[in-house]
């Protein structure tokens, strides 16, 4: 006897809950839609966004991976000549801008699939992730070679160090273009942490 | 069957509250391990100062963090970034309090980022530094100055590692920051 009466009741308010509910979902629906319509457009931005940081990067490896210059004078033993693999910081420079070049070319289908979904956080979560590892070593390598192109310009008279850019005029432009390149790469990498993160805001 | 899911709503809700409010604490402890490397660092880096036992009439052979402008960066981003995680521990025990918030989230999660970079970019340009002291440069004539103020070296090379275990702390509370963004 209990239980029919239980029954019934619920019955009843289901049917007027249902009734009620109906202006609640057209407007849970249509909020959807205008999250899902602007999480699409920073996913777009997104996307410009990686592959502007990924010429960037590839400009600086390439630009640090091929200088090499020999001196118009040499001695009867030896040739003056510098070349990136000369300092071990150009050299960590240039695998690195190379790793990060490589994962912003492949992380061009996650935000592909981004723009897709727009809602979904998965992939934009281990965007995220994956970015700001990307960051570190990116800021990493530039910041280590700039120390290097610093100390290439100005020398140090406490450690005695020379400043070899007297010499080596093409070889120190190419390797500070080379620092800039990477530190744009940077800061766009920043910018696409931050624009994952608002897109992963539940508004 | 309405009943049931309100029902089943309010109890799915508190759970999830309560994982982002320790999530929140985390975040609050992690912050205050990045604070003493980070200040550890600058301190070791700051205080560096070894003269050796002889010296010329005319030169007194010294080396302090300041005869190398990469230090003197080094130890300027590391207190920049301290003092920035002590401002943040407001925001931090904010988002404790209130587990809801979004925007102040967001802002946390840029300049955190920003903060990252800074500190990563003073941690391997004094690395390179570092690196250089110790084995010096045949090609550039650059001597490895390391040989000759050795307890100068070791206090560099130890000032390092509070940084670099700041900057793996920055990553974590980037990523606990976007996981409970995306929780909500």
């Amino acid at each position: 006897m209990e239980k029919t009466e239980a029954t019934t009741i619920e019955i009843s308010e289901s049917s007027r809950e249902r009734k009620g509910k109906a202006p609640l979902l057209a407007a849970a629906v249509a909020h959807d839609r205008a999250a899902s319509g602007y999480k699409r457009g920073v996913a777009i931005f997104d996307l410009i966004l990686r592959i502007s940081a990924a010429t960037a990067a590839l400009a600086a490896t390439i630009t640090m991976g091929t200088t090499e210059q020999t001196l118009p004078f040499f001695t009867q033993f030896f040739q003056f000549q510098a070349s990136y693999d000369d300092l071990p910081t150009f050299t960590f420079f240039v695998i690195a801008m190379a790793i990060v070049t490589g994962y912003l070319v492949l992380s061009v289908p996650f935000s592909i699939v981004c723009i897709v979904r727009p809602v979904a956080a998965g992939p934009r979560l281990l965007l995220i992730l994956c970015d700001t590892l990307t960051v570190t070593l990116a800021t990493s390598a530039a910041g280590a070679s700039a120390a290097i192109v610093y100390l290439a310009h100005n020398g140090n008279s406490d450690a005695n160090w020379l400043a070899i850019c007297q010499q080596f005029n093409d070889f120190c432009q190419r390797t500070s273009g080379a620092v800039v390149a990477a530190f744009v790469a940077a800061v766009l990498l920043i910018f696409l942490v931050v624009l994952s993160a608002v897109a992963l805001k539940r508004r | 069957m309405g009943g049931l899911e309100i029902g089943s709503k309010i109890s799915g809700s508190a759970p999830k509250t309560g994982v982002n409010r320790g999530v929140a604490v985390l975040d609050f402890i992690l912050r205050i391990v990045a604070i003493i490397a980070t200040l550890a660092s600058a301190i070791a880096m700051g205080t560096t100062n070894e003269s050796l036992p002889f010296f010329t009439q005319f030169i007194r052979f010294r080396a302090k963090y300041n005869d190398l402008p990469t230090f003197t960066f080094f130890v300027v981003a590391n207190s920049i970034v301290s003092a920035y995680l002590v401002l943040s521990l407001a925001l931090s025990i904010f988002h404790i309090l209130k587990s809801g918030a979004q925007k102040s989230r967001v802002v946390l999660i840029f300049f955190d980022t920003a903060m990252l970079a800074l500190l990563s970019a003073g941690a391997s340009a004094a690395a390179a530094i570092v690196y250089l002291a110790h084995k010096g440069n045949t090609r550039t004539n650059w001597f490895a100055i390391c040989q000759q103020f050795n307890s100068f070296c070791e206090r560099i090379s130890g000032s390092l590692i509070g940084s670099f275990g700041g900057m793996i702390v920055f990553i974590l509370l980037i990523l606990t920051s976007a996981l409970t963004l995306s929780r909500r």
